[in-house]
């Protein structure tokens, strides 16, 4: 065995076992066995009772790949980053308004090019020291630096100056309207400088060596701070009791891992979770009883359909085609099969509700004009290879869309191979050939529609451009240019409005259920939501 | 060496009075005729299922998660077909799968373990290491190791599966041709000039040919099992096609409606339990000393 | 026999060397691309993300050097880190094998009290219903594919009828045991936390059952056979000619004498439930080395896949060794050579 590693795990044995003796302890004796029973009956009912007044306990599949501010990058990591470290800019609950945070105010130049934000001389960290511009500076730069995930965030910051304590002032390398709500995403909390640097944080990946400390410390200022993480078991917050800002309700929160919604389900009924949020419908549906509250929310998450003409195999995918699968889909049917109607269809790659979204048009269904395209193109007897990641995102089990989307497409005489993988086949396979039908998943990661045009637009080497090798369209390139220069809201907006019928008509990417969410907890607990930037802010929940 | 890694029958040479088969009950004689029963009804309703099934496996023929009824004698699933007929083309699955394997790894297996008894010496030596090298692993940890890393699938759930038995039946050849080398009948085929291949076509593999039969079909319960476990965590046929384990896995996603997952399970169950009969029986038949399972 | 041993101790890690070959080759023969699971499929166009995470996985050099920083590193005893979790993968599995180990060694007693028991009845009552019912029981619980049993009696019991409770080792609500031992039942008796053990065996009964049911057909077999061997031996004769009464000849003499040979399946039995507690831990949440095992194989995991095979695979090892160990103990006429 390595000895570092022995002596790791011995410090470890050395620090549980002085901590056991903080314990009272009682003896193994007769008399303690023999008062075993009563003891049993007695006292764990109302241990169980104490323990429930401050614990949150949280059923979740958690998908944690880290701790470490700079590298972790997740759905239950935007709930960790949330609860301990804080942005500069918050997200009030109507989900569009920006609040302040670590930041009082912030404003930008009209070029969008300069930010500054102020920060708020109160904030602290969790060991008392006051929240500064050069923690800001670290935290971003090291966020950057290390190239992780998240990092795609930061990567048109050029220079952050932190003369000023409390002055931020960042430049970009080009416009980017889309900053301050970058700033909102969880994943720019921000770190205290002295704390991880003393543990090994730079912002260079080859001397870096922080991310041990990270996966069993904090060093953040949000309302509550890591206590323990096991992968695979448990991930336990404890409140931060120097908070400097309003204290949250609960001392402790434990984030269980629980991967199956049925045992969530069972959990939660039984009383042993508060919370449950990875429900599907038909889960969800049979849950009953004055104990449990089930609401349902539209969500920002979304599966779609995608079409790379430029895929070996995909030749067949021409414009007309595209336009015939299109119409050839039972929207409403593809929300009932697979979320049992807890869901709706989605106009653009760019959800409802996000900017430019305004009043466009649902897909329908239209069988006629499909055959009609394809017999004025001359198509028959279409096979399409159908590789699939198998994944069941967001109650949606893409076995089962893709076996009605199979249907659908039958029944226009285009004959889909369905082939499901596991999603780093998928990967491997799409990134060398690209694969010509195909399916997959988004949740947006900030508030801002311009995530969805640089992922999902063919502008030159997007995502979706490279893996569907379709030609690039320069227009929509130019319009992402003019929205992230645009400083005004609306006509931003407007200029997004563009962006997503662009996309609706390139017809590469066709969105086929946005699901709704099934937020479930106990019904003594208070302040359920769903939060685009933070999925769900611990600080706001309370037992009542 | 390796006295104790034993497959899981041994030949003949037993160290203990043997059980004969003098008292094998009628109880026993039945259970393995049901095996039989059992076994010839699934083959016969995986080979002629396309001519009488109402549906296909993918049809959907009602309301989706719909309990036991007049209209799906098992109900129906998350997409609304039938649990039962899609149990049934499970079979069209489950059980070649479980044939090829075997038949698999006792080619292989064989070939190996002859290849080994008979060179002796260094090559077999080599080989024996490389027996234990893969029994060293528990089958599933293998089976899952190299699933995947081929990726899922059930070809590559098969490939696993072969590779992970086809040890037992290579040592299991080799000590019975190591058994009988030394054996006078052997010895004076060998000494009035027999020729090495014909000494291990007529005198070893006849004898060797009991205790592999035996093995096979107690293992090919097995390979059901392990065919849909490896199913069950992901790694083998996906969720559309009727594999067993699949559908036992769409039936943890929906564990409310019970039905999805015991149909599939019930299948598992009668097979296995009938492979297991009918092993049973050979053993006793064959007087096969059992040592585990 | 000390010589034997040596040897056979001697070339373990050469089988372990092997092994770990073995799992490095057919992991990289692959089609799979484990950055998936490091960045995300969001950003596996970005190439900067996808150089850094390369460069820090080591996933950028060749195959041979990769391959040689793999050996090198486990002759120096490191497994390396794990993709997933982001710790060394020999912490990882310190943290998780106390759970699958008490959760087998549960399964593993409890099946073989009932095997023995079953086995005595079976032997005692040879040929007659009980021994066909034994039997039955036994073989019914080889053909009953764990998972799905441990699901059914999990809807069962636990969320219909609320006798037992649920997935997990412990409500989620209390604290584990600060860990001695790590298993949740042996440290909450040291400590005295006397409702943490009463949990931590009702969360126990249900995988453990569903494990040993496995192991009693097995195990009363092999009791069934050698008690019977046993019993029509000279010396139980004598006992019984001296007019000692049947369940003294039995209890006293006989199973002794008859247990001996059992002790050489328990490491076969340790094996097999050792196979079946991987599926069983994905349907209990229970957080061991099987569930690692699993997530390990889905994310492709490379260090964790290698880490985990090498473990079944020492531990596949030391219970055979022990295995004969104790079937030479248990029979003097077997030689070891």
């Amino acid at each position: 065995m390595d000895p570092t590693r022995e002596t790791v795990m011995i410090r470890e044995l050395a620090r549980t076992s002085s901590s056991a003796r903080r314990r009272p302890r009682r003896g193994l004796g007769l008399v303690a066995v023999a008062g075993a029973l009563a003891t049993v009956v007695g006292v764990a009912p109302a241990a169980a009772r104490q323990a429930q007044a401050d614990t949150l306990v949280i059923d979740r599949g958690m998908d944690i790949n880290s701790l470490d501010p700079a590298r972790a990058y997740c759905d239950t990591c935007q709930i960790f980053m949330t609860a301990v470290y804080e942005t500069l800019v918050g997200l009030a609950p109507d989900n569009t308004t920006l609040v302040p945070r670590l930041a009082t105010s912030w404003e930008s130049n009209a070029a969008q090019t300069t930010f500054t934000f102020h920060l708020d001389p109160k904030a602290t960290f969790a060991d008392g020291k006051p929240v500064t511009s050069a923690d800001v500076k670290f935290s971003w730069e090291r966020l950057k630096g290390l190239a992780g995930s998240a990092s795609y965030m930061v990567s048109t910051i050029q220079a952050i100056d932190a003369s000023d304590p409390h002055t931020v002032v960042v430049t970009l390398t080009q416009p980017n309207s889309a900053f301050l709500a970058q700033t909102n995403g969880s994943y720019l909390g921000i770190v205290e400088q002295s704390v991880a640097a003393a543990n090994g944080a730079t912002a260079d990946p080859t001397t870096d060596k922080a991310e041990p400390w990270f996966l069993a410390h904090s060093a953040g200022s949000g309302p509550f701070v890591l206590e323990s993480y096991e992968p695979g078991n448990e991930l336990r917050f404890r409140r931060n009791d120097a908070y400097w800002g309003t204290k949250p309700a609960f001392a402790e929160v434990v984030i269980k891992e629980t991967p199956q919604a049925v045992t969530q389900r069972q959990q939660l009924e039984q009383g042993e979770a508060d919370i449950a949020m990875q429900l599907s419908a038909d889960v969800a549906s049979g849950m009953a009883g004055p104990d449990v509250s089930v609401q349902k929310v539209p969500s920002y998450n979304f599966v779609y359909l995608a079409l790379s003409p430029g895929a070996a195999g995909g030749e067949g995918l021409t414009p007309q085609v595209r336009q015939a699968i299109r119409l050839a889909l039972d929207y409403h049917g593809l929300v009932d099969v697979t979320v049992g109607g807890a869901g709706r269809p989605q106009a653009s790659p760019i959800p409802n509700g996000f900017a430019g979204t305004d009043g466009l048009a649902e897909p329908t269904q239209d069988v006629a004009k499909a055959k009609e395209l394809l017999s004025a193109a001359g198509v028959t007897n279409l096979t399409l290879d159908a590789t699939f990641p198998s994944l069941n995102v967001y109650g949606v089990d893409f076995s089962t869309a893709m076996q009605k989307v199979q249907a659908d497409l039958q029944a226009v005489g285009i004959t889909l191979k369905l082939n499901p993988v596991e999603i780093s086949v998928w990967a491997d396979k799409i990134g060398k050939d690209g694969i010509p039908v195909t399916m997959l998943y988004f949740a947006p990661d900030f508030t801002d529609s311009s995530q969805y045009v640089q992922y999902f637009g063919l502008t030159t080497g997007s995502q979706w451009q490279s893996w569907s090798k379709a030609p690039a369209n320069t227009q929509e390139a130019d319009q992402l240019s003019k929205a992230f220069a645009e400083p005004d809201p609306a006509r931003r907006a407007a200029v997004y409005h563009q962006l997503a019928t662009m996309m609706i008509d390139d017809q590469v990417i066709i969105p086929v259920v946005n699901p709704d969410l099934f937020l479930a907890a106990r019904s003594d607990i208070q302040g359920m939501h769903y939060s685009v930037c933070c999925n769900l802010d611990l600080a706001r929940l309370s037992r009542g | 060496m390796n006295a104790a890694i034993a497959p899981t029958v041994e030949p003949t040479a037993a160290r203990r009075t043997s059980r004969s088969a003098r008292h094998r009950p009628a109880w026993r004689r039945g259970a393995a005729l049901a095996g039989l029963v059992v076994l010839g009804v699934w083959i016969v309703i995986a080979l002629t299922l396309p001519w009488w099934s109402p549906h296909g496996p993918r049809d959907v023929v009602g309301p989706r998660l719909r309990p036991p009824g007049r209209h799906a004698w098992m109900g129906t699933d998350a997409l609304g077909r039938d649990v039962l007929i899609r149990t049934l083309w499970g079979a069209r699955t489950s059980l070649p799968v479980a044939v090829i394997v075997i038949a698999g790894a006792v080619l292989l297996g064989c070939l190996i373990g002859a290849v080994a008894g008979a060179a002796g010496g260094l090559t077999d030596a080599v080989l024996m290491r490389l027996v234990d090298i893969t029994m060293a692993f528990p089958p599933v940890l293998l089976a899952m190791a190299i699933t995947a890393s081929r990726g899922p699938g059930i070809g590559n759930a098969l490939m696993a599966m072969v590779l992970v038995w086809w040890p037992i039946y290579a040592r299991l050849l080799r000590s019975q041709i190591v058994a009988v080398r030394h054996r006078e009948f052997v010895e004076s085929a060998t000494a009035v000039g027999a020729s090495p291949l014909l000494t291990l076509r007529r005198y070893i593999l006849p004898m060797s040919f009991t205790p592999v039969l035996v093995n096979a079909s107690m293992d090919l319960g097995q390979v059901v099992m392990l065919t849909a476990a490896l199913s069950f965590i992901g790694l083998g046929a996906r969720p559309p096609s009727p594999e067993w384990g699949a559908m036992i896995t769409e039936g943890a996603t929906n564990f409310y409606q019970w039905w999805i997952a015991l149909c599939p399970g019930l299948a598992i169950v009668t097979v296995v339990l009938a492979c297991n009969f009918v092993g049973d029986a050979l053993r006793d038949t064959f007087d096969v000393r059992d040592t585990f399972e | 026999m000390i010589r034997y041993l040596a040897r056979r101790v001697a070339v373990m890690p050469l089988l372990l060397l092997g092994t770990a070959s073995m799992v490095f080759v057919v992991s990289r023969a692959t089609s799979g691309n484990p950055l998936v699971s490091i960045v995300g499929a969001r950003n596996l166009n970005n190439p900067v993300i996808v150089a850094a995470a390369k460069q820090r996985w080591g996933l950028d050099r060749s195959l041979p050097v990769q391959y040689g920083r793999f050996m090198i590193n486990l002759l120096r005893g490191d497994l390396g880190t794990s993709f997933s979790t982001r710790r060394p993968v020999l912490r990882d599995l310190w943290d998780r094998l106390p759970a699958t180990l008490e959760l087998t060694i549960a399964a593993l007693v409890l099946g073989s009290a009932v095997g023995i028991l079953l086995g005595v009845l079976a032997a005692r009552h040879r040929n007659r219903a009980l021994d066909h019912g034994a039997r039955a029981v036994g073989l019914l619980g080889s053909s009953l594919p764990a998972f799905w049993l441990g699901m059914l009696l999990l809807y069962l019991l636990y969320s219909r009828l609320g006798w037992v409770q649920g997935p997990n080792r412990l409500n989620a609500r209390v604290r584990p045991p600060t860990r001695l031992t790590g298993f949740f039942t042996v440290d909450s008796l040291l400590h005295g936390q006397w409702s943490l053990l009463w949990q931590a065996c009702m969360h126990l009964v249900l995988p453990a059952t569903v494990l040993a049911w496995g192991v009693v057909g097995i195990v009363s077999r092999l009791v069934r056979a050698s008690l019977l061997e046993e019993l029509s031996s000279e010396y139980v004769r004598v006992a019984r000619a001296m007019g000692l009464r049947e369940r003294t000849v039995v209890a006293t003499h006989a199973l002794r004498n008859a247990l001996l040979p059992t002790i050489t399946i328990v490491a076969f039995a340790f094996a097999y439930l050792i196979t079946n507690a991987v599926l069983v831990e994905k349907v209990f949440s229970w957080p061991g080395v099987g569930s690692y095992a699993v997530e390990a194989a889905r994310q492709l995991d490379y260090p964790a896949v290698a880490g985990v095979t090498l473990l079944g695979g020492l531990a596949f090892l030391l219970t055979n060794l022990v295995s004969d160990i104790a079937y030479t103990m248990a029979d003097p006429r077997i030689q070891l050579s």
